[in-house]
This record gives C-alpha cells, structure tokens and sequence, in this order.
C-alpha cells in the first residue's frame, strides 16, 4: 500500500473529523476552533463540514467549557474539548479532576462520562514556565481517567480515535513540538488500543521506555549508544494510564536494566511510577537500579537554550544509560 | 592485618593489566621479593613480586583478566592471621574461607555458618548477578565486582561463566522477545519490524558452498581475535601521534662502503670477544653524536614550549616473535652518545634478547629522545616511520644495498643505505632535518669518527 504522508495535525483532524461523521453524539468545543480553523488549525475545515453546532467556540474560560462538555457527556454527548494548551486546563482542574474521573463512581454507576480532554502538553518552545506544563505525572494520579499520549500521526490518528470511542474520560496529551511532524498514516478509520506500548526498538542490553516527544530522543540516543556498543531497546508506552506494565516488565527481563525518560518534574512522577512497578515486578532480574530522566526541576526557562537543557534529550539519557549499564 | 595484594601501575600509560600467569596459589608461603605472578601491561609483560612474608589467602583475580590498577588481585595473612581477618578487612567480596585453609583442627575453628552467612551478606551483588550465579551454579564469593564498590553486576557472572550467549539461554522462555505488533486491521505499521538483534561484524568467510574448492595447506583462515593489551597500546598511542603531530619526512641516501668496511674490521678484531658489531650499533651512535651540532632533533613538544633534552637517549624499536603475540616494543638506549660502541652494542643485544622472552621493564622503555627504526636485515630500499612521542624525530634505516653507484664522476658498485627522518614540523623545519642529515652523512661517511 502506498505511503500517505500526513501531519501530525492532521491525524487528528482525521480521527475527529471520521467520528464525527459516524457518530452525531460526538462535537468539538474550545478557544478557537472553529472560525479561526484552530489555534494550531488542527481543526481546520471542520466548521465548514460540521456546522456550528458541533465545533464550538469557547469563550476564554476553561472551567466553563470543560463544565459544559461534562455535561453533556453525562447526558449521553461524546464532547471533545480542546484545550489550547494543557496548561490551561489547570483553571479547569476541579472539573476535570474532580468531576469528569469520578462521576461514574459518585453516580453508582448511573452517568458515565465518555469525554475526551485534548491539546498541546509539554514545553511548546520558549514559551515560558506558566505555559510550558507537563501535565502527565500530575493528572496520571487522580483515579477514573485514562491518559494517552502520541508520539507520530499514525499513533495520533488511532489514539485519539480509540479516545472519543471509549467510554470513560480519556486526556489526549498532544504537543505542539510535533503537530508539523509528518508520518504515514492510513485513510480508513482505526483505533489503537488503550494501554497498549509498542517496541520502537529491539534491542538486549538496556530498555528505555518513555512517551511522547522524548520518545524521539530516546531514539536518537539509542542510536548514538548503538555505535558505542550498548544496544537499548526502545518502548513508547503510547499510553500512561492503564500502564503498559507487562511490555516494559517482558524487555527488562531481558536487558535487566532499565531507563525511563519522562518529560515532567521527577518527584512523584509517570518515570518514578514505572521505576516502582518495574522494581516491583522485575526485582530480580535487574542489574541496577531503575535510572531516570526527568526535567530538571525548575520551572521551564525561557531562553531557548536553557530550556533545551532543562528536558530531557538524547545526552542525558545517553548518560544514564552508559550508567545504568555499568559503562559511565 | 591481611595485606591487600593490588595490580600495581607499572608504568605511566598503564591503566589496567592482565595476570598472565599465578606462580602462586591459595595457601601458598611468600617471603619477600617472591614472583607471585605475571603481569602483562599495555606495554610488556612482567614480574609481580611481593613485598610481604606471609600466607597466600586467596586469589582474587582470574588469570587472562584484565582488571583495573589498583584492583585487588590477591590477599596475603601475616602470621598469627585467620582467614577470618581477610574477611573483615575487605569490604570487597571475599571468598567463602574453604574449612581446609584453617589450621586448626579444632572442630571451633570451623566458621560457624552464621560467620559464612554474615559474609555473604557482605557481597554486594545485584539480583540478576545473585539469580544467574544461581543458575550457572558459581559461587558468587568466588567473583570480583566491577560495579560501584565492588558490586557483582551481571556481566562479571557472565565473565565467570564464559560467554554472553549463555544470557540468552537463561532469559526465561517467557521473557522472549515479541516485538509488539499492532492488532488493527488497516495497518501499515509505520514502526520497523525489528530485525534480528544486530551481531558483531563477521569477517568474510572463506567457507564456500562450492565443493570443487580444495584446501591448499597453508591457506587463510577468517577469524578475529582479540587485541592483546600491547596491540590495543600500539594502535592507541600511534593513532594519537599520527593525528596529532604534523609528520613529514626528509630523506638521503648514504655511502655505506666505509661503514661496512670498518664493520668489518671491528668485527675481524673482536672475533672471540663475544662482541659482534652491528650497522646498526654504529648508526646508534652516529644518530647520538650527531645531535650536538643539532640539538633540535633531541628536543620535544612541549604545549607552550620546546624542551630540549640535555641527555641523548636513543629508542630502538624492536620487533616482537609472532609467535609470542608479535608486536614492537622501543628499548632505550641512555646516554647513548657518551657509550662506546661496544657497549652500545651488547645493551642493545641484551634489552632485544630481554624484551623476546620476559619483556622489558617500564625503565628500560622509557626516556628515549629520539628513536631509529631499522628494517634493514629485510633488505627494504627505505620505508617511513612514525614518530614516537615524546620524541620529535625517528629515523626510519633502510638496508645496505649493493647497487651501482657514481663515485667521484665514476659509476661503480657501491653500497647505499637510504634513511629517511620523520619529523614533527612544530619543533623541527625541514632545513633542520636536512641539516642533520647532513651531519649524520658527515659521521656515516666518515665512520671513524664515530668510534671517538
């Protein structure tokens, strides 16, 4: 089958847009989406297609229409509710926190909320500490949702299909770093299954696993590591919560030694959460203790090459693996 | 106290060396000045003495491996020590004292199996190296850790089991790899199917399918071997001189009939001495002698300065038997200038037979100010060398070779030796080199000089 080479950008527009067309339960609501075609023209044509009834414009105020879209998924709607940055969702954050995850559970069962909460996450590029957030390790706590996070647009397209599918509340962490990037992806419609990893790369002596954007910096210092002799098996977990735990638990079996790389602050984090587990489940067949990568922990800097610094990226990881591996 | 046995530094550039041989074992007496082992550097292969009276309590270093300087390779009781002393000295993993090298037959004296306990609690070792030392049936006592503090990590369990591909055979059936497909019907997986984990290169086989093929006696063989500690040097500091000196080479071809002749004569006059006088001995000291009238070519780099040496210490650079692992070693000749060339001759005879058989010492290389290369007994017309650093220049000496020759307006037969100078151009310009050259033509022409 021949390539079609799509952006990042437009894998969600595609998985939106296909839902939409099958499903008219399903609408899009934020700042933005509709006559300016998107802040990031993820949906850009979508107003065109659907009308104003199903992509909304937002006024600026997140609480409001995260509320709105809870809402409505509790009376039977599938809303999608973009958020131009996740860093603005924290003026969301009893909604999205306190009602969206638990409202099944508070409800006996009675509302379920199939929503699905989607935007950039990460540092977007000088863009400063308010809104350069990782929400990943701060909202992975909270019982209730289910949490993905794409790392190219074939995973973007099928992510974000199988988020608007399924029937709980799942956030959609995106990047803006990415959503240029271009990849093969597949016109017919197709989910990806939640709480599933992929190996991004065979490999025996060291894994590391990670999610999102680092992914790519895990692939570039796997490569790197490659030419120095220490062969690094590569997993996306695709999906932060449900965990991917037993794909990660089978490649540390193997190479005994284990890196996660994590682009949020260390301290009670998605990487010190996979460290717990992976010691936990694979004790024994470790050869050292679990090695982490995290933002340093300071507020993302503005200047671009502080902030470069302050991630995480292929030397640092190359780092700890040299050092996880005995080879520092 | 139990006395820590270490791999000494033996020389400079040393950083890690390799028991060749044990000439000791466990429960072993040593006085002083004993051989306890062989060591083989990055340069030679030597002796390891003790410098201690006492009990060998235990090896800690198998024979082949290579280990860092500093690493503890054996552990020696004084007298009136127990094993026991050993054990609660090293926090470095300690062997599970075998019952028999206690001496006492006292049934009390037998470590209780608390003590054996409290010991193995002392190994550092992480649960893979713990899970496969169980598997593999070793005693993890018996390992030496490379990790931090001594930590036994897995690939010393591998090391003590032999190969690494024994861990794959211990990954649990279920442990094996499954690369992750995608279960969607509508799939171009845009992830690389992963291959066949990639394997070190394989040289190209001379195994043929071909049956028509026949084996010729003597005939190639594919295979790697691993670099002994001297090729690793050798490919390390020649690679380093080659990229970081700005070498070029001057050359001139000498009239070698006085030298031969006087050889010759010298020879004729020692005969029974047991001193027999090479060309090379006399270019020695002609290379030596010719440095006062040109003291740049003794010198070296020095980063912000020239260093000129006041001694004259001539490197020879001596080929190593093939059969003993090959490569080359450079033998200094001190003072090289100020020795006759009787004497010249039988150190550099002595320092060439030492180096073929036991090796030469860290003293017997070093200091060297200027280094000749002489591949003349092959018979080759002239060849290039590379500089040997700290030196500045090395003569690269070409054989005597009958040739016709022109001799004042006459063509005749001669014999012509070609040497050609290699020169590091921070410290030596080409008119510097071409002048001692023309010095050492001076001396190699006129050879009597060189035995004044």
């Amino acid at each position: 089958m021949a390539e079609r080479m799509i952006e990042f950008r437009d894998a969600l527009r595609e998985a939106m847009s296909e839902a939409m067309r099958e499903d008219p339960k399903v609408f899009l609501i934020g700042e933005e989406v509709a006559e300016y075609n998107g802040a990031y023209k993820v949906s850009r044509g979508m107003l065109e297609e659907f009308g104003p009834r199903r992509i909304i414009d937002a006024p600026i105020s997140e609480t409001g229409f995260a509320g709105l879209g809870i809402g409505a998924a509790m009376m039977g709607l599938k809303p999608i509710v973009e958020f131009m940055s996740w860093s603005f969702s924290l003026v969301a954050a009893d909604q999205i926190l306190n009602n969206a995850p638990k409202m099944l559970y508070m409800s006996g069962g009675q509302l379920q909320c199939p929503i699905v909460f989607r935007g950039n996450d990460g540092a977007g590029g000088q863009l400063g500490s308010t809104h350069s957030w990782c929400v990943e390790s701060l909202y992975a706590n909270v019982p209730g949702l289910k949490m993905v996070i794409p790392s190219d647009p074939y995973d973007a397209k099928g992510l974000l299909a199988a988020a608007i599918a399924d029937p709980d509340p799942v956030f959609c962490l995106e990047s803006e770093r990415m959503l240029s990037m271009t990849g093969d992806v597949p016109e017919a419609s197709y989910t990806l299954p939640i709480g599933k990893a992929i190996i991004r790369r065979p490999g025996t002596d060291c894994t590391i696993v990670s999610f999102g954007r680092p992914v790519h910096f895990c692939m570039e210092a796997a490569e790197q590591l490659a030419k120095e002799g220490i062969d690094c098996e590569v997993i996306d977990g695709r999906s932060v919560k449900p965990l991917d735990i037993d794909t990660i638990a089978e490649s540390v079996r193997k190479t005994n030694c284990c890196v996660v790389v994590d682009q949020s602050w260390s301290f009670a984090s998605v990487g010190s959460e996979v460290a717990a587990e992976v010691h936990r489940i694979c004790f024994d067949d470790l050869d050292n203790h679990v090695h982490r990568v995290h933002n340093d922990d300071v507020p993302a800097p503005y200047a671009h090459n502080l902030e470069a610094e302050m991630l995480p990226n292929a030397r640092k990881i190359c780092e700890a693996v040299r050092s996880v591996t005995y080879n520092a | 106290m139990p006395i820590d046995i270490t791999m000494p530094r033996l020389s400079d550039t040393m950083e890690k060396g390799t028991i060749i041989k044990w000439h000791v074992a466990a429960g072993d007496e040593v006085s002083s000045g004993d051989v306890l082992a062989d060591v083989e550097t990055d340069k030679a292969t030597m002796e390891m003495q003790s410098f201690d009276d006492g009990k060998v309590e235990r090896i800690a270093v198998k024979e082949g491996e290579p280990v860092d300087v500093g690493t503890v390779v054996a552990i020696l009781l004084e007298e009136d020590e127990s094993p026991e002393d050993a054990a609660v000295a090293q926090n470095q993993p300690v062997a599970a004292a075998p019952a028999a090298t206690v001496e006492s037959s006292s049934p009390a004296a037998v470590p209780a199996p608390e003590a054996q306990r409290s010991r193995a609690g002392n190994l550092k070792l992480t649960p893979v190296a713990r899970r496969l030392a169980e598997e593999h049936g070793i005693d993890p006592a018996s390992l030496v850790g490379s990790g931090p503090g001594g930590r036994i990590v897995k690939r010393d369990v591998l090391a003590a089991v032999g190969t690494s591909t024994e861990t794959r055979s211990a990954v649990p059936p279920s442990a094996a790899p499954t690369p992750a497909t995608q279960s969607q019907p509508v799939v171009i997986d845009p992830v690389p199917t992963p291959a066949v984990p990639v394997t070190a290169v394989q040289p190209v086989s001379t195994a043929s399918t071909n049956s028509d093929i026949i084996a010729i006696p003597g005939s190639l063989q594919s295979h790697s071997e691993p670099l002994s500690n001297m090729r690793q040097t050798i490919a390390a500091r020649l690679v380093q001189s080659k990229q970081s000196i700005p070498h070029y080479q001057v050359s001139a071809s000498f009239n070698v009939d006085p030298l031969l002749a006087l050889r010759k004569s010298l020879n004729q006059q020692l005969e029974g001495t047991g001193s027999k006088i090479s060309v090379n001995d006399l270019v020695v000291r002609a290379c030596a002698l010719a440095m006062y009238a040109n003291p740049l070519m003794n010198a070296s780099w020095g980063g912000d300065s020239i260093v000129y040496n006041g001694a004259v210490n001539i490197g020879v650079a001596i080929a190593l038997p093939v059969e003993s692992g090959g490569g080359l070693v450079v033998a200094t000749i001190r003072d090289a200038d100020r020795k006759s060339i009787r004497v010249i001759s039988a150190e550099t005879r002595a320092l060439s037979e030492k180096a073929k058989t036991r090796g030469l010492t860290v003293d017997e290389m070093a200091d060297s100010t200027f280094t000749i290369s002489n591949l003349g007994m092959f018979g080759v017309d002239d060849f290039t060398a590379i500089i040997n650093p700290p030196n500045s220049a090395i003569l690269a000496v070409g054989g005597a070779i009958q040739k016709p020759v022109v001799r004042d307006g006459e063509l005749a037969v001669g014999h012509e030796m070609k040497v050609t100078l290699s020169n590091d151009h921070r410290v030596i310009d080409g008119a510097t080199a071409a002048q001692y050259l023309v010095s050492l033509r001076e001396y190699i022409e006129n050879p009597a000089q060189i035995l004044v």
